[in-house]
């Protein structure tokens, strides 16, 4: 008597899918690795050159009328007991001697309202920055954008005095 | 009539089709979120100063990124750059010879009016360093200038004394 074996039954199991997950892991790895999440760090922009002893940044150009300076003195103010070292000390004409950068704003703003008042456009002025040589950079960036904050559209550096 | 039922199902493997599903989507998640970092030689070393306001720089191709370290006691601060791939010191002045000048002037020359110089000091670093770099960015005739900054909490500096 022939016994006949049970049939054997395929399924379609359609491709092999765990290559593919191979790949697409390695696709991830690679993207968490290499990638940066943007945003990490941002820029204050300026397109005013460096005002050096006795002369302007840029060459002036005729068809545009002189900017009106705002000159603005910075100093280093040394305190060892600070955990940063010290601090500034910002002033200049019709400008109160301040410490901190939200003063200095609010002194930019009056001065800039009474330069409007004037008929001054804020176009027509650039904030020139004389930094003190052991004025830190972290002070230097804190004065610089209170001037970005009170609306001035021009800030250059100037040579130490 | 004799009949015919399905024959058992054996056990298989795990079902990976949803989790190629769930890995696809990360991975267009990391796709759009992220974005490759380009190498502009930037040192990661340096402790960036805070501030709230900035600007994005959509367009970095145009662009050379200045790591200036903060040397204590020092006159001339160490300079970091990208040079012809590599990112290597490059010193404000040897001897006579000022290689970072000739660099700046060889990048406007390249780039020309669109050249535009980041620069990345550190925080402690002082004016009276800052400035050299800054001459010799005048010197090379580029006036488009970004410093660049952490963003700050704009909560925690207002509550800063």
């Amino acid at each position: 008597m022939k016994m006949k074996g049970a049939k054997q039954v395929h399924y379609e199991s359609g491709p092999n899918m765990i290559p593919l997950v191979d790949v697409v892991m390695v696709i991830l790895i690679f993207l968490m690795l290499a990638g940066t999440f943007g945003g990490a760090t941002q820029f204050l922009l300026s397109k005013q050159g460096l005002h050096k002893k006795g002369s302007s940044a840029a060459k002036p150009d005729p068809n545009k009328p002189i900017d009106t300076p705002v000159e603005i003195h910075i100093d280093n103010i040394p305190d060892p007991s600070s955990p940063d070292g010290g601090g500034f000390r910002a002033q200049g004409t019709g400008i109160k001697p301040t410490a901190s950068g939200d003063m200095l704003r609010q002194e930019l703003e009056a001065k800039l309202a009474q330069f409007k008042a004037a008929g001054t456009s804020p176009d027509q002025l650039e904030i020139v920055l004389y930094p003190g040589r052991n004025v830190k950079y972290r002070n230097l960036i804190e004065v610089y954008q209170a001037a970005l904050q009170a609306k001035y559209t021009k800030v250059a550096f100037a040579t130490s005095h | 009539m004799k009949k015919h039922s399905m024959p058992e199902m054996k056990e298989g493997s795990v079902n990976v089709t949803p989790l190629i599903d769930v890995v696809m989507c990360l991975i267009i998640f990391f796709m759009l979120m992220t974005k490759l970092g380009v190498a502009r030689g930037i040192d990661k070393d340096i402790k960036l100063p805070n501030a709230i306001l900035g600007a994005k720089i959509e367009n970095m191709g145009d662009t050379l990124s200045l790591n200036v370290h903060y040397m204590p006691s020092a006159e001339i601060p160490q300079v970091t750059a990208q040079v012809e791939s590599t990112t290597k010191e490059v010193k404000l002045t040897e001897g006579r010879d000022k290689p970072l000048e000739r660099v700046l002037i060889a990048f406007k020359k390249s780039h020309g009016d669109k050249s535009r110089i980041i620069i990345r000091g550190d925080q402690n670093l002082t004016y009276g360093q800052l400035e050299k770099v800054l001459m010799a960015i005048s010197n090379a005739g580029i006036n488009d200038t970004a410093y660049e900054t952490k963003p700050a909490d704009p909560n925690a500096v207002a509550a800063a004394p």
